[in-house]
């Protein structure tokens, strides 16, 4: 099991460089930006405080290990735009924010997803299993940016029951105005849960070592808890990872429309403005994040299905 | 009275496509210490007939619609799911063919067999496990003690098997249902298997029913035999009495079709195959449901008239209008 | 199915061979395979609805404003044009001229609504194309070629797996400078390649070890022969699922990316970019915001159940219930 961990993890790393690399040459290719030296209009000190940051003078290779050097040290470079703020601390300021929503998304989606694919899953084609499943129809299909408008509109205006505006801005300080935004976000997961445990659940009911279960006479409730959930949750939890960067990529949406004061709002504006610095590491830090999780769920999977640990990775 | 009684067993699929009656009035007995084998093709309801005993019968498509299935005295197909789940596992034990599906991929073989344990005899989990080694041991696990806690994957297919008759063995039940437990594994190991459940049964004498599709496994394993075609029993014996003197035309094709190596029944040239498919059985006939498939069958009103389970020879039950001591005034078979 | 093994050597052959290829070298017999799967897939009522209202929402979005060379129903009958601004009809309701009404600037949203799907449909199906060419080459190549390149080859996909979505998209049409119709198909391409290339190389690895690929061999077929005629065929079933699992994924990418702006602007229309400008004016117009929305919920919808109903159709054993 050790060993299985140690090789995932041993694996992340060139996964993580070669994500770099990607990103560090794509942002070159893109107009006008600063990491070449080409005309631009750009105050002197301005262009020399580049290149000293950017390593410009360096040849590409270099730039690129003086950026990963960078990433190790959370060093990401200045901001191009906020003049007198380094990447490093945008990300500092705003990345809580985005975190502290995503994870509020994420209870959503486990506390209400899991359960209702269950109960559906063991009350099969009845009204519960109907009104759930139809429920989750919508909530998959519709897109988040729609929702997040009508709760605003519904919320604000007609009923005003939750504020749709602000964001409290400290990291463990949760009040009314979280529950419409992380609501939002949480709809499409939620309802992505609520089918996957259902189908995993239902999948896993018609195995036969279910049937071998209630061969040996076991009670129904202990067979589904003990041998149905742990192989249907098996799908659900590596659903986790791109689930999770379904999140992060929906951040982004919701934080627009609800003007909370996040790293994807911030990598919006970051786009039109032009900052490339910013830009660069914003998506550097969330593939960071998403490769992390997915070694999370990698391994949780190890944990989970035994098969995996014996065979190679 | 045997220890198991089934009468007239009927038990249908409800389906979107039409009601299928899998079984269609099937009685038999199993007596204490003896095998029963049920032998059919695909499809012929044997494995619903085993499933209807234990009431493991998907509930919603499926049901029991008449008939009495007695064990020990109780009649099991009134009793609510609770009880079943007391009588399944501690008195009356099934296991599977395919034992790579059979078992929980993610769960170690000791939890396998100790939960059934602690299920029926609340057994604390230390004096669970050296059940379990003992149980291990007794069906030829090598090293059972070290393999205890391994997980399915890493055992082979026969290891596997003898893994499941390890935890149907394990609360001792006085019957075990066996269904073609050695179809999926290669044919030298079938042998092995099939002598451990012997074994096993006379030791603790348990009463058994074997189900198959292998005239070769009835005649190696059975006391006695039933055969199924189209969810009716349409012949059953004792085994000697069945292969010296096969009634039923579907027997003699099925033994008809085993290759002969030596002996004076020794066949050269072609196996003989049956012409032609099982009935569909959602609408079947009411009268031979062989008949279509039969080479005895000619103009006379077998096809029309249902046919009801005879003695036509001590203690040998058959469902024609044309078994084979009937057939004596030079009959020949009717070709087309 | 055999009565019993020793016979199943002489049944005569009223039973049914298994639809793969009967000998080596022959390329898979798919006709009784696609009727049986199309036989299926009309069973299931949820399937068939939604491949109707596919094939609806298709043709609204195509045959109302005009396509190319065919001239638009509504466009011509009524003679309008969905760019049209005229203050004068401004927030009509709904009438048979305008089925949904219009807009703040009077432009009709029966025809409006149609043309941004064109746009946003249209980039979907030549996305999802694109998705398919590119993963089916790479997986292909990727299981078929196996052992160390393999590895390597999927290594390199898991790192772009750990590319977010959304941003790598809109680094995409930075990088690329400006934003139309091609870009976004570039784009959203680049950034969603992965799944498929996975999924056809799981299934490339997976046939690679059945028999008639041995068998293939054995007789002496060269590589691109077994790739072609065997592998290939066998994957169709699953790239059609994955077809209709990427379109909505594509659309509902151009309509986020739409909406806050970085996609197709105001006043092109596009779903996204039409959802996006009703937005300001809702407490007003809500119907402008609602149809486009609705439009592209019934879309992923329909999208996704007919996905369920050919994996149902073309594997009958993982049914649900």
């Amino acid at each position: 099991m050790a060993a299985f961990i140690i090789r995932r993890i041993f694996w992340t790393i060139p996964v993580i460089l070669l994500v770099i690399l990607m990103i560090f040459l794509m942002m070159r290719q893109i107009e006008g930006n600063p990491f070449q030296r080409t005309q631009r209009a750009v105050p002197p000190q301005v262009q020399a405080n580049l290149e000293r940051k950017f390593n410009l003078d360096e040849p590409v290779w270099m730039q690129y290990l003086l950026y990963v050097k960078g990433v190790a040290t959370l060093d990401l470079g200045p901001s191009l735009i906020a003049r007198d703020r380094d990447v490093m601390d945008i990300i500092k300021e705003h990345f809580p924010r985005s975190v502290k929503l995503g994870i509020l998304a994420f209870f959503w989606a486990i506390l209400f997803g899991v359960p209702a694919g269950i109960i559906a899953a063991l009350k099969p084609n009845t009204p519960y299993d109907y009104v759930l499943m139809f429920g989750s129809s919508i909530g998959f299909a519709l897109p988040s940016f729609f929702i997040a408008t009508l709760l605003i509109y519904y919320f604000a205006l007609k009923v005003n029951l939750f504020p749709t505006n602000g964001w409290p801005l400290g990291f463990w300080d949760i009040d009314s105005r979280v529950v419409l935004p992380s609501l939002a976000l949480g709809l499409f997961p939620m309802a992505y849960f609520a089918r996957l445990t259902r189908g995993s659940m239902l999948e896993t009911m018609q195995q036969d070592y279910v049937r071998t279960a209630r061969a040996k006479g076991l009670r129904w409730k202990s067979i589904v808890t003990r041998h149905v959930f742990r192989n249907s949750l098996i799908p659900v939890v590596t659903a986790t990872a791109p689930l999770f960067g379904l999140i992060i990529t929906g951040t982004f949406i919701i934080e627009v429309i609800f003007s909370i004061p996040g790293i994807g709002r911030y990598f919006v504006s970051s786009v039109s403005a032009r900052d490339y610095s910013v830009v660069m590491g914003i998506t550097v830090l969330t593939s960071i994040i998403i490769i992390l999780m997915n070694l999370m769920v990698d391994i949780a999977y190890g944990f989970l299905d035994p098969r995996t640990r014996t065979s190679k990775s | 009275m045997g220890l198991l009684d089934v009468t007239n067993l009927k038990t249908h699929f409800f389906t979107g496509e039409g009601v299928v009656q899998a079984v269609d009035g099937v009685s038999f007995s199993v007596e204490k210490g003896r095998t029963l084998g049920i032998v059919g093709e695909s499809g012929c309801g044997k494995s619903v007939t085993a499933l209807s005993i234990m009431g493991l019968i998907p509930k919603p498509p499926a049901k029991i619609v008449d008939g009495s299935v007695v064990f020990d005295g109780q009649e099991l197909t009134t009793l609510g799911e609770r009880q079943l789940e007391d009588v399944r596992g501690k008195h009356i034990a099934m296991i599977f063919q395919d034992p790579m599906t059979s078992l929980n991929p993610t769960f170690k073989i000791s939890t396998q067999i100790t939960e059934t344990l602690d299920r029926h005899f609340d057994m604390p989990k230390g004096a669970a496990r050296k059940r379990a080694v003992e149980l291990l041991e007794e069906v030829g696990i090598p090293r059972a003690a070290e393999r205890l806690d391994d997980y399915p994957h890493q055992f082979s297919g026969g290891m596997r098997q003898r893994v499941m008759i390890a935890i149907g063995l394990s609360c001792n039940p006085k019957l075990l249902i066996a269904d073609e437990p050695t179809t999926a594994l290669d044919v030298t190991i079938q042998a092995q298997i099939l002598d451990l459940l012997e074994k096993l049964r006379e030791d603790h004498q348990m009463a058994m029913i074997i189900i198959t599709h292998d005239m070769g496994v009835i005649a190696e394993a059975a006391d006695d035999v039933a055969v199924m075609y189209a969810g009716q029993i349409v012949e059953q014996a004792p085994v000697l009495e069945l292969f010296d003197h096969p009634e039923h035309p579907y027997t003699e094709a099925l033994l008809g079709a085993l290759p002969q190596l030596e002996g004076d029944g020794i066949r050269e040239g072609r196996l003989t195959a049956i012409p032609g498919r099982p009935p569909d059985l959602v609408n079947p006939s009411e009268a031979c449901r062989f008949a279509p498939r039969c080479p005895y069958h000619g103009d006379d009103s077998c096809a029309t008239r249902p046919q009801e389970l005879r003695e036509v020879r001590p203690n040998h039950l058959v469902r024609s209008a044309h078994p084979t001591s009937e057939r004596g005034r030079a009959r020949e078979p009717v070709t087309s | 199915m055999a009565v019993n093994p020793r016979e199943a050597a002489t049944l005569p052959p009223q039973i049914s061979a298994p639809p793969a290829a009967e000998t080596a070298g022959e390329p898979v017999r798919q006709s009784s395979l696609w009727r049986d799967a199309l036989h299926r897939y009309m069973r299931n009522k949820a399937a068939v609805g939604s491949a109707i209202l596919f094939v609806a929402i298709v043709l609204y979005c195509f045959l109302i404003p005009g396509f190319w060379f065919i001239p638009g129903i509504w466009t011509s009958i009524f003679n309008i044009d969905p760019n049209d601004v005229q203050f004068t009809e401004a927030r009509l309701p709904p009438s048979i001229e305008h089925p949904f009404g219009t807009d703040q600037f009077g432009r009709d949203l029966f025809t409006r609504v149609a043309a941004g799907g064109q746009i946003s449909i249209g980039i979907g199906i030549v996305a999802t194309f694109a998705i398919l060419v590119v993963g089916v080459a790479y997986g292909a190549l990727s299981g078929f070629i196996g052992g160390r390149t393999d590895n390597a080859m999927m290594r390199f996909l898991d790192a772009l797996y750990g590319l977010p979505y959304l941003p790598f998209a809109i680094l995409a049409l930075a990088v690329i400078g400006y934003v139309n119709f091609w870009t976004m198909v570039i784009a959203l391409t680049i950034a969603s390649w992965f799944t498929a290339a996975r999924i056809v190389r799981g299934q490339i690895i997976t046939l690679k070890q059945n028999d008639y690929v041995r068998a293939a061999h054995a007789v002496g077929a060269r590589w691109h022969r077994v790739l072609t005629r065997h592998l290939l065929p066998n994957t169709l079933g699953i790239l059609i699922i994955a077809a209709f699992l990427d379109l909505p994924s594509v659309v509902l990418g151009e309509a986020f990316l739409s909406f806050i702006g970085l996609g197709i602007s105001a006043p092109d229309a596009s779903w996204g970019s039409l959802a996006s400008e009703a937005r300001e004016g809702y407490r007003n117009n809500p119907a402008d915001l609602w149809i486009p929305c609705l439009f592209i919920a019934a879309l992923v919808l329909a999208s996704n159940f007919i996905a369920d109903g050919l994996r149902d159709a073309l594997d009958p054993r993982t049914k649900e219930t």
